[in-house]
């Protein structure tokens, strides 16, 4: 794998700025990040390979202002789709990491000529509430996030970002576990979408992702074996070749290749 | 207590024991095999009328020591020669097997018998990797991991993908799912604590065979009991299964010289084949595990493989890896086994080796009208 340098630039949109970090050449795709706040993981290394990967910075995430009036998951959308028009020729491949997976949904049935396949890993917002749950206490929550602490990240960030991470994504994420508009819109979700779900994800349960896999109309569920919530660093490797199998084949990813 | 009546479908008919892995199988006759397998499931299918709870069959690779190299054939043919009878697949070895194919196979089986099936999942013995070219220090990981897969083909709703170390499927949706729901009741077996405490971890039954010593097989339930604990359940004494080979006749001088012969032939001519290359397997790769306690693991193994065939059949009574007597006294070694062990369920081979079919039958009959009514409460 060759290395991929990634630069940060930012847009002005009509709700505000959106700093958006982008690396990589090819196909644009989208990544929206967790509510940890954007990473540059060994998946989107992966990804940047073979694709420009351009990873906006959510309002009110990573230190960025939050956008005036942008106070809900939709409105959220409502920013990605504007940068997705402006930006990406209209349209592209997006890839969402729990929040941002929640994020993802809305954007592919709000503006659906803005999304080409849509990746969903262990997406949030479909949480029945007496199920997982990000703990408070931050040794457990490490836990739970990682089922390999020695593959998590080292963070760099100040305890002030990551604390405004914190407040930004659970005011959303704890307000409403379960978006119940949300799940009754996902039939009108017309984007191919794989949706993946670690098997030791103790966070957002598997029951989540058959609720999308249910009744998103041409949809794929994935189990990756032996990973926890955090999918992009407790298994890059699996989770960064499917997806591309993914986005490359489409739904002839189903069907395995032959030796080239 | 509950019963099991075992076969490992023996070919009988070597004088001469095989000195290589595999056995050649120029001696195999195709006639005498129909033969063989008309006799065993007919006897197999007779276990139902002698009240056993379950007919158990097992999986071995390129030996005589078994005719099952697929026991969920057998499986088939005794769904349709059985009405009642637990069916128990003791069971495919997993590691060496795609793990949907199983699951398929098992809702097959649970399906066509109306929900009769019981799952057994093995590691197997050593030497099987050489047949199917697995190599033995994935073992263990194999199993973990296609055990997990099997669980979802069987229970979830939606079609699903699985992206693991050693398999990784697209898209998986079986028909027929399973009978029984959620699932078949599991039995996974344990020959050491590694083996115990990972049985403890599924939703299972214990099961073990060839005992050397009661108190190890003790503190391998115990084991077995303290994981399930650890995982959220209490296993009671129906869900530890041990396996005993079995003769019971009118007196116990006759049914120690029907053993006798049986296990001479056993260890003699359809044992000996796989020595050779359990060994090789054994101490050159880490199928028993990494560093000391995958060694003495090993080498407990295969003590205890020797030890059995040294030993005489009184010896072998009272280290609880036979049963043997006349009904009173298999009475008595029933009883003692539950106390020592707390097993509420005894897997009994009774065609031990070239033991002939009379001695079997005569076994069953014995058991089903002498010592069944004086244990079944137990």
């Amino acid at each position: 794998m060759t290395q991929v340098s990634f630069a940060e630039r930012d847009y002005t949109l009509s709700t505000g700025v959106l700093r958006v970090r982008s690396g990589g050449a090819g196909r644009p795709l989208i990544h929206l990040h967790s509510a940890a706040g954007p990473r540059v993981s060994p998946v989107i290394e992966c990804l940047a390979q073979s694709h420009r990967v351009h990873a906006p910075f959510m309002p009110g995430f990573e230190g960025m202002p939050a956008h005036p009036g942008v106070d809900s998951v939709q409105k959220l959308a409502g920013v990605v789709a504007e940068f997705i028009t402006k930006e990406c020729g209209g349209s592209c491949d997006v890839m969402g990491e729990s929040f941002g997976g929640w994020i993802a949904m809305w954007l592919a049935i709000l503006y659906p000529q803005t999304v080409g396949q849509l990746v969903l890993e262990a997406p949030a917002g479909l949480r029945p509430r007496e199920l997982g749950g990000l703990p408070q206490d931050p040794a457990e929550r490490f836990k739970k996030l990682h089922a390999h602490p020695g593959r998590a990240p080292k963070e760099t960030r100040s305890d002030a970002v990551l604390a405004a991470n914190r407040k930004t994504a659970s005011a959303l994420l704890e307000a409403l576990p379960f978006d119940h508009a949300l799940a009754e819109r996902l039939g009108e979700i017309q984007s191919r979408t794989l949706v993946l779900i670690g098997t030791l994800d103790g966070i957002i349960p598997a029951e989540s992702a058959r609720l999308a896999k249910a009744n998103i109309p041409h949809s794929h569920l994935t189990f990756i074996w032996d990973a926890a919530h955090a999918l992009e660093f407790d298994q890059p490797g699996r989770v960064g070749a499917l997806a591309l199998d993914f986005l490359d084949r489409g739904e002839s990813f189903l069907v395995k290749q032959g030796a080239a | 207590m509950h019963f099991s009546f075992f076969h490992l479908m023996p070919w009988t008919d070597l004088d001469e024991a095989p000195t290589q892995w595999p056995a050649r199988n120029g001696a195999f006759s195709g006639p005498r095999g129909t033969e063989f397998y008309k006799t065993y499931i007919d006897t197999m299918a007779h276990a139902e009328d002698c009240g056993f709870d379950w007919v158990g069959c097992n999986e071995h690779h390129f030996s005589p020591y078994s005719l099952m190299s697929n026991p969920n054939l057998i499986g088939g043919a005794l769904t349709q020669r059985t009405k009642s009878i637990k069916l128990a697949m003791l069971g495919n070895l997993l590691p060496l097997l795609n793990p949907v194919r199983v699951a398929e196979e098992y809702a097959m089986l649970d399906v066509m018998s109306g929900g009769r099936l019981i799952a057994g999942f093995v590691r197997g013995i050593p030497h099987e990797y050489i047949a199917y070219n697995i190599s033995p220090d994935e073992s263990r990981g194999r199993m973990r991991e296609a055990l997990n897969i099997i669980l979802k083909a069987w229970t979830e709703p939606e079609p699903f993908g699985w992206e693991g170390e050693y398999y990784q499927y697209r898209s998986i949706s079986i028909w027929p799912r399973p009978h029984q729901t959620p699932h078949p009741r599991i039995l996974l077996s344990a020959s050491n604590k590694e083996s115990a405490q990972f049985v403890g971890q599924f939703p299972a039954m214990v099961g073990l065979t060839l005992i050397a010593d009661l108190d190890i097989a003790r503190g391998l339930i115990d084991t077995y009991r303290e994981s399930a604990r650890e995982h959220g359940r209490n296993p009671g004494p129906d869900d530890i299964l041990i396996g005993q080979g079995t003769c019971i006749a009118d007196t116990d001088e006759e049914a120690e010289e029907h053993m006798a012969k049986g296990l001479a032939y056993f260890h003699r001519v359809l044992m000996r084949p796989q020595q050779d290359a359990q060994r090789i397997v054994i101490q050159k790769t880490r199928f028993f595990g990494e560093g000391s306690s995958g060694a003495g693991a090993g080498e407990y193994f295969v003590k205890r493989l020797e030890t059995l065939k040294q030993r005489g059949i009184k010896e072998q009574i009272e280290a609880g890896t036979i049963l043997c007597g006349s009904p009173q006294t298999v009475i008595k070694q029933i009883k003692r086994l539950r106390q020592h062990l707390g097993a509420g369920h005894i897997n009994m081979n009774m065609k031990l080796g070239s033991t002939p079919e009379s001695v079997v039958y005569k076994s069953m009959q014995l058991f089903r009208d002498k010592v069944l009514p004086e244990v079944r409460h137990l």
